[in-house]
């Protein structure tokens, strides 16, 4: 009896200790808190009418602006970063309208796949203007949407480009007063996860540029749930 | 001493009751090690290729042959376990067999591993001249593919401008990829076709498939890739040739 | 008396080097560290080109060099260079002193070169790591529980995948050949100390110098890579990538020293008498492990060393653009990645070789075998590695031959399995904790073995490669053959190097529950690889949520044994029942000697006249076995 109430009063300690790691772990894990989409009338769309949701996202150089999140949450605040949140939440069977803001210059993608508009609900829409691809030269950031692997009701797949602010716009310092506006939308179905990232490689590193920001969630990296 | 011939030991060996017991011990272990070879294809899936059926094929054959080998190391150290041990936790109080090795058993455990070891090997080789995995078939068609994090591209070369993210094939016709990367390795894995091959930065590695079964199937990632390494995944739909032709016509692709 | 006064004197001359152990050197090495970091920070020249993660790079692996080697000195490492540079070579007091004479406790915690200190302190490390490892095993498969859990975000799973893989894979080597190679091998061939007792204290502190390093990685940003560390993810990867480089480095200059120091110790200091034909197999393994070592963890440094120049000084060795290759890595790591799994398990089965006799009463059967296969597998081990990269696309027309090395390796594995079943056939099996760890091995080896070969095969690899399938492969011979080695060889020399008995009414249930654990959550990996779930993923598809949750309770279960043995082990140490001389009966050295052992082992030097295993009688087989003796099975008097 004795001899159990040894090992158990062990096992549990060392459990205990385990799972002060394993909360540990769990507080760093923790993603940026949630932005829900605002649902504002219906639409119609190729599958049908349904709830119109509405998403604004910016992206500055770095993520100290106030209404960035990594701006007083994060050890690299100085990141490139998405604002306000990289946790997004819409409705299921809804058509999401994002419209993203995007401060920021750019360069030559990796790959120009990501330099063309791809799976949105109709037209993709760049500063009031349509657009269905930009130059893979003066890409600023994009907005790459997959299902997560657990995801098996979803084959979506949307990724649009960010147009890089022009190199004379940038300022040297503060942040540019002509940054581009995307809209685009999408219809998601049932409820699940998705994972959405940049392709365009905007992180720091010696390799590809996808370093840091890029490595790393809550910056060019997040989710969006379908609940 | 005299001599006694071969059969004369074995005979005797064979009469012993302990020799019968792990035999008939042998003959239960390796039924039931051989139980697992269909599982394993099972669990696979029905192959969607002609490279996966050799795969199937492949475990399902060394399964089988495996099982005897493994049956009596397991029909050993069971009957040892079972009727060799000293009960409790003092020393034994008898010795056990100063036999310092036999050379008969040795040298037959050495070549019949050796011819194992050659089977496996003569199957291998015939299985990579076949010239599915490694080389040859020119007919075959050509798509590009392309690894980046955390999407994959394919190129349908030989039908104009057309690019995509999911992956469409005709059935029955054998393709070839040439697999790159533009960042860091990734591993294209179609996975009930049984083929896989790194994407590698600043190369270019072959692929072969011909898939057999019109489906959907999916395509994973298979070497770490970075941070979203676990949303590298997609689709290969396999459709006819008449709807695949359909298909690149639609992507503005041509014949 | 005089004696006592001149250790009295010699410690008033020699102060300082009597006062240094492992918490001046932790001091000291932060000290310097500190120092680094902060003249890197200040005078480390950056191009126009370069971004802040390049200089940050500098930073952290200077500060990390500087905390190694002021560690170093501070335990005391440099002592004897230093005296030697200043013609003040060490006395035999200074070299008693530093083999811990008289010392207690406290010769545990500094730069002791006592062999059987050394050995301990290995023991207790493997062991620290073990649990590392084994927490950050229990997070991954908590993570893995289900196929959208949310407990950990991308990039601490990637890191804790790594840093739980080089953490048992840096414990797993260590595990056999540093406490039992350390503290038994000498005493087993009738040798005082080890052939370069410094060497060999250096050889430990090295590794604990180590540890904080790699441990930091996560707090640097983690390493994105998984333990293989391929390169160009490596290059991209936080700065958490240059604390596993530097841990590389610094364990393989460790390997080397106690590689070459173990070598030569098996070579040159064997009692007389003892011949190679009457030399204990655990030499043979232990030997044939480190010698193994000694050319394949150079590869390793070096691909390190070039992963650390690509992300310092923009050198290229791996980026295609710039004219180097992703597969010259490869080809490194696996120079090393695959002689390292031998490294790993050829001690483990060693151990087990030698143990098993006494635990069966009998001879080891076919002496000749067990180092023809041990042999055989040191040999080809060297020429495998690139059966790692059949689907890497470097050199499809090599994997033919390299399928062929791979194969012809089943053959000296399948050799020491004849010795391991015809030692236990006809023996008399003593069930005791050390032989559970044989019969455990023997099946998980197995099946660990036979899977091996389907992978050896080409175009099953295409289909297994980088899938579950491989991992739990890879764990069934690792954990499951050569950990359990090493969880039966602590049994069976727990007495000789504790003093006491480990108590098996624990350890047995502990030891049971592991190995079911083990089984069961490896078996759920086997069946998501097949299913098709690839390796190094937190997130995966519903198909694999069934076998998924499996193996994480398997894990569970694993756990719980794992800590019910630590408990044991831990209580068994400070209050077991003490042990005899040689509680197994045993006939190899170190079982000659009194426990515990005094410091130079033997009063008088041994000689040896047989080899270990002379168990076993004629008589036995007569005893147990008249019953199947008929008078036609006298094959004496068999007439043909």
């Amino acid at each position: 009896m004795k001899r159990i109430l040894g090992i158990l009063s062990f096992v549990g300690c060392a459990a205990l200790f385990i799972g002060l790691i394993a909360t540990y772990l769990l507080a760093n894990s923790a993603a940026a808190p949630v932005l829900a989409a605002q649902v504002n009338g219906v639409a119609t769309t190729s599958q049908g009418v349904l709830p119109h949701a509405f998403l604004k996202l910016n992206t500055y150089p770095d993520g100290e602006v106030p209404e960035n999140f990594n701006s007083d949450h994060s050890p690299h605040s100085d990141w490139v970063s998405y604002g306000p949140s990289t946790t997004l939440q819409v409705p299921a069977h809804s058509l999401v309208t994002i419209e993203i803001t995007n401060y920021d210059g750019g360069e030559v993608l990796n790959n120009d796949f990501f330099a063309s508009v791809r799976g949105v609900e109709g037209q993709a829409i760049m500063n009031g203007q349509p657009f269905t691809s930009i130059s893979p030269e003066h890409v600023g950031h994009t907005f790459t949407l997959r299902p997560a692997p657990a995801n098996t009701t979803s084959d979506l797949f949307v990724s649009v480009p960010l147009q890089a602010v022009a190199e004379e716009d940038m300022p040297e310092s503060g942040y540019t007063t002509k940054p581009n506006v995307v809209t685009f939308s999408f219809v998601v179905g049932e409820p699940g996860e998705f994972f959405w990232n940049c392709e365009y490689p905007c992180g720091d590193g010696t390799y590809a540029k996808f370093g840091n920001a890029m490595s790393a969630m809550r910056y060019m990296a997040g989710t969006l749930t379908v609940v | 001493m005299s001599p006694v011939s071969v059969s004369t030991r074995i005979r005797h060996f064979t009469k012993r009751t302990y020799v019968r017991h792990v035999f008939l011990l042998w003959i239960f272990f390796t039924i039931m090690v051989g139980l697992f070879a269909p599982l394993q294809s099972k669990l696979m899936g029905p192959a969607a290729s002609t490279q996966m059926e050799v795969v199937q094929e492949t475990m399902t054959l060394f399964t089988y042959m495996a099982a005897p080998v493994a049956g009596l190391i397991f029909a050993v150290v069971t009957y040892s376990l079972l009727a060799w041990r000293s009960k409790g936790f003092v020393a034994p109080q008898y010795e056990g067999t100063n036999s310092r090795g036999n050379g008969p058993t040795t040298v037959a455990w050495i070549l019949v591993s050796s011819l194992l070891c050659v089977v496996l090997l003569i199957w291998g080789l015939a299985e990579m001249a076949d010239g599915q995995t490694a080389r040859g078939d020119e007919r075959a068609r050509i798509i590009n593919v392309t690894g980046n994090q955390w999407v994959w591209n394919f190129d349908y070369i030989e039908n104009g401008n057309v690019r995509s993210q999911e992956l469409y094939l005709p059935v029955n016709e054998p393709v070839l990829f040439h697999v790159t990367s533009v960042d860091v390795n990734h591993s294209f894995w179609i996975v009930q076709m049984g083929v896989k091959v790194d994407a590698n930065a600043g190369a270019v590695t072959d692929m072969r498939v011909t898939p057999t079964l019109i489906g959907d199937f999916d395509i994973r990632c298979a070497e770490l890739c970075g941070l979203n390494h676990s949303a590298m995944f997609t689709k290969v739909h396999v459709v006819s040739q008449g709807d695949y032709l359909a298909w690149i016509l639609k992507n503005g692709g041509h014949q | 008396m005089s004696h006592t006064a001149e250790v009295t004197t010699a410690k008033k001359r020699k102060g300082l080097m009597r006062k240094l152990n492992v918490w001046t050197g932790i001091v000291f090495g932060v000290v310097v560290a500190v120092a680094a970091h902060y003249l890197a920070k200040r005078y480390i020249p950056m191009g126009a080109d370069e971004t802040g993660t390049v200089l940050m790079d500098r930073v952290v692996i200077t500060t990390m060099f500087g905390w190694t080697i002021g560690f170093m000195a501070g335990v005391g490492a440099f002592v004897g260079p230093y005296r030697w540079m200043m013609n003040r070579d060490l006395d035999h007091d200074d070299q008693m002193w530093l083999a811990g004479k008289d010392a207690g406790m406290a010769r545990y915690f500094r730069f002791t070169t006592d062999h059987k200190v050394v050995g301990i302190q290995y023991l207790v490390i493997t062991m620290v790591l073990f649990a590392v490892g084994g927490t950050m095993a229990m997070m991954i498969r908590t993570q893995l529980m289900r196929a959208d859990s949310t407990f950990l975000n991308n990039t601490w799973y990637n890191t804790l995948v790594g840093m739980h893989g080089i953490i048992m894979i840096i414990a797993t080597i260590i595990m056999v050949s540093g406490p039992f190679g350390n503290f038994v091998l000498p005493i087993m061939i009738g040798a005082r100390d080890m052939a370069f007792p410094r060497l060999n204290a250096l050889s430990f502190w090295l590794i604990f110098a180590a540890v904080p390093v790699l441990l930091s990685a996560p707090f640097l940003g983690g390493i994105s890579t998984g333990w293989t560390a391929y390169a160009p993810l490596s290059t991209q990867a936080p700065a958490g990538m240059d604390a596993y480089i530097v841990t590389i480095i610094i364990f393989a200059v460790s390997s080397a020293v106690a590689g070459a120091n173990i070598t030569t110790t098996a070579v040159t200091m064997r009692a007389r008498g003892m011949t190679w034909n009457r030399t204990p197999i655990f030499v043979f393994g232990t030997v044939a492990s480190v010698g193994v070592a000694i050319p394949a963890f150079p590869m390793f440094m070096a691909s390190q060393i070039f992963s650390g120049l690509d992300r310092t000084q923009g050198a290229a060795f791996y980026d295609a653009a710039n004219g180097g290759s992703g597969w010259l890595y490869a080809n490194l790591f696996w120079l090393m990645g695959h002689p390292e799994v031998y490294v790993i398990l050829l001690p483990a089965l060693a151990a087990l070789l030698e143990l098993t006799p006494v635990f069966s009463r009998s001879p080891l059967f076919s002496f000749n075998s067990a180092v023809g296969g041990i042999a055989g597998i040191t040999g080809l081990s060297m020429l495998v590695w690139a059966h790692h990269m059949y689907a890497s696309g470097w050199a499809p027309d090599l994997n033919g031959p390299f399928m062929l090395t791979t194969e012809l390796i089943s053959i000296p594995t399948g050799m020491l399995f004849l010795v391991f079943i015809g030692t236990i056939w006809r023996g008399r099996v003593w069930g005791r904790l050390p032989m559970l760890a044989v019969y455990a091995m023997l099946f998980n080896f197995l099946i660990g073995g036979l899977t091996g070969i389907y992978m050896s095969d080409v175009p099953v690899d295409y289909a297994l490669h980088g899938s579950m399938y491989i991992t739990a492969h890879f764990h069934y011979t690792l954990m499951g053959g050569a950990l359990t080695g090493m969880i039966g060889a602590t049994a069976y020399w727990f007495p000789k190097m504790t003093g006491r008995m480990l108590n098996e009414k624990i350890g047995i249930p502990a030891f049971v529950i592991m190995q079911v654990g083990f089984n069961v959550t490896f078996m759920g990996m086997f069946l998501v690889g097949l299913q098709g779930q690839q390796r190094r993923v937190a997130h995966y598809d519903k198909l694999f949520e069934n076998g998924n949750f499996i193996s994480t309770m398997g894990a569970y279960t694993i756990g719980f044994g794992a800590l019910m043995l630590l408990y044991t082990v831990i209580t068994s140490w400070r209050r077991g029942e003490v042990a005899s001389d040689n509680p197994w009966g045993a006939k190899t050295l170190e079982w000659m000697v009194p426990t515990p052992v005094p410091l130079e082992n033997f009063e008088v030097p041994p000689v040896v006249t047989s080899d270990p295993y002379g168990f076993g009688g004629p008589d036995a087989y007569d005893l147990e076995y008249e019953e199947d003796r008929r008078p036609s099975d006298d094959l004496e008097t068999e007439r043909v």
